[in-house]
């Protein structure tokens, strides 16, 4: 007789593994289904808003599938992997694409506003950087719920900003609406993972809100981008 | 909105070489473009640059324009884009 399948996956296990599965491919279709409208036009904002969705597919990636996968296909018994450290490593590479990856939605809208230099690039990559590794280093909850506050008043900030500048004061409503929660909820995400306690009775209302987000974006696109 | 600009000026002048037969010298190209010569030309080596149009000399060395494939591409997917630019307010 079969196993239920409980056995083999718990459900929360299983429903993180659907959640982060169901972003990352989100984000690699967004991804995917702007890359000729970039290869043809080379259009700043596009390139931005395509970096945006590839770190989010990057941070889901090491938030939750690569655990799945080293577990799925044994790599713990081929490669003597150290838990904790690989634990680090994937906080670390998520907290680094998560900032990343939030910066480039911000930078696909304010681009033009905002001038291009290799330094700037360079400072936005240090910062993130340094709040990866702070956020992985620091185990108080309270440094966590500042650090991401910050982030998330600094964010509202530059799209309430954006709104109001935007050209196309209608459309741009529902936009720069999707565009705050997908950070709102991001933001949740990140104190989710790091304080795993302290979210832990919303987390399944997160995972939905989320994946709803993304999905909804990923409609925009596919629907605009003529896929 | 200098950006958008661009993308439009990019359309004009692969627009003009195509009903040309796809088949235009540069100077007259640079004259019904309506731009200062300076201007043209970072336009033309941009396009030449990604691709999108491309020059040929014929048997008398003189110098014509043609538009690829990826700038015919370029043509058809325009609209797109350019839709796809104003959803998503980049």
């Amino acid at each position: 007789m079969r196993p239920p399948i409980e056995f083999l996956l718990p459900p929360e296990l299983g429903i993180e593994l659907l959640y982060s599965f169901v972003i990352v491919i989100c984000s690699l279709m967004i991804y995917r289904a702007t890359r000729e409208m970039y290869e043809l036009s080379s259009y700043k904002g596009i390139q931005y808003f395509r970096r945006a969705f590839l770190f989010f597919a990057i941070a889901y990636f090491f938030r939750y599938s690569i655990k799945y996968l080293i577990f799925f296909f044994n790599l713990q018994e081929i490669i003597e992997l150290n838990p904790h450290a690989i634990g680090n490593l994937s906080l670390f590479i998520f907290l680094y694409s998560s900032f990343m990856a939030m910066f480039y939605l911000l930078y696909s809208v304010m681009w033009k506003k905002w001038s291009h230099t290799p330094i700037k690039v360079l400072l936005i990559n240090s910062a993130a950087l340094l709040l990866a590794f702070l956020g992985v280093i620091s185990h108080s909850q309270e440094m966590s719920i500042f650090l991401n506050a910050a982030l998330l008043v600094a964010i509202s900030f530059v799209f309430s900003k954006a709104y109001h500048e935007s050209h196309n004061k209608e459309k741009g409503k529902g936009l720069y609406f999707i565009y705050f929660l997908l950070v709102l909820f991001w933001i949740l995400n990140i104190i989710d993972i790091l304080l795993p306690r302290f979210l832990h009775i919303y987390q399944i209302g997160i995972y939905l809100v989320s994946t709803f987000l993304f999905m909804a974006i990923l409609y925009k696109v596919l629907k605009r981008s003529g896929n | 909105m200098a950006k958008r600009g661009k993308l439009e000026i990019m359309r004009d002048i692969l627009t003009m070489v195509q009903s040309n037969r796809n088949y235009m010298r540069p100077t007259p190209l640079l004259r019904k473009s309506k731009m200062t010569t300076a201007r043209f030309k970072e336009y033309y080596s941009e396009l030449t640059l990604r691709g999108l149009l491309k020059e040929v000399t014929d048997e008398h060395q003189d110098r014509f324009l043609m538009v690829t494939d990826k700038g015919f591409r370029f043509l058809e997917r325009y609209r797109t884009i350019v839709d796809f630019i104003d959803e998503f307010e980049l």
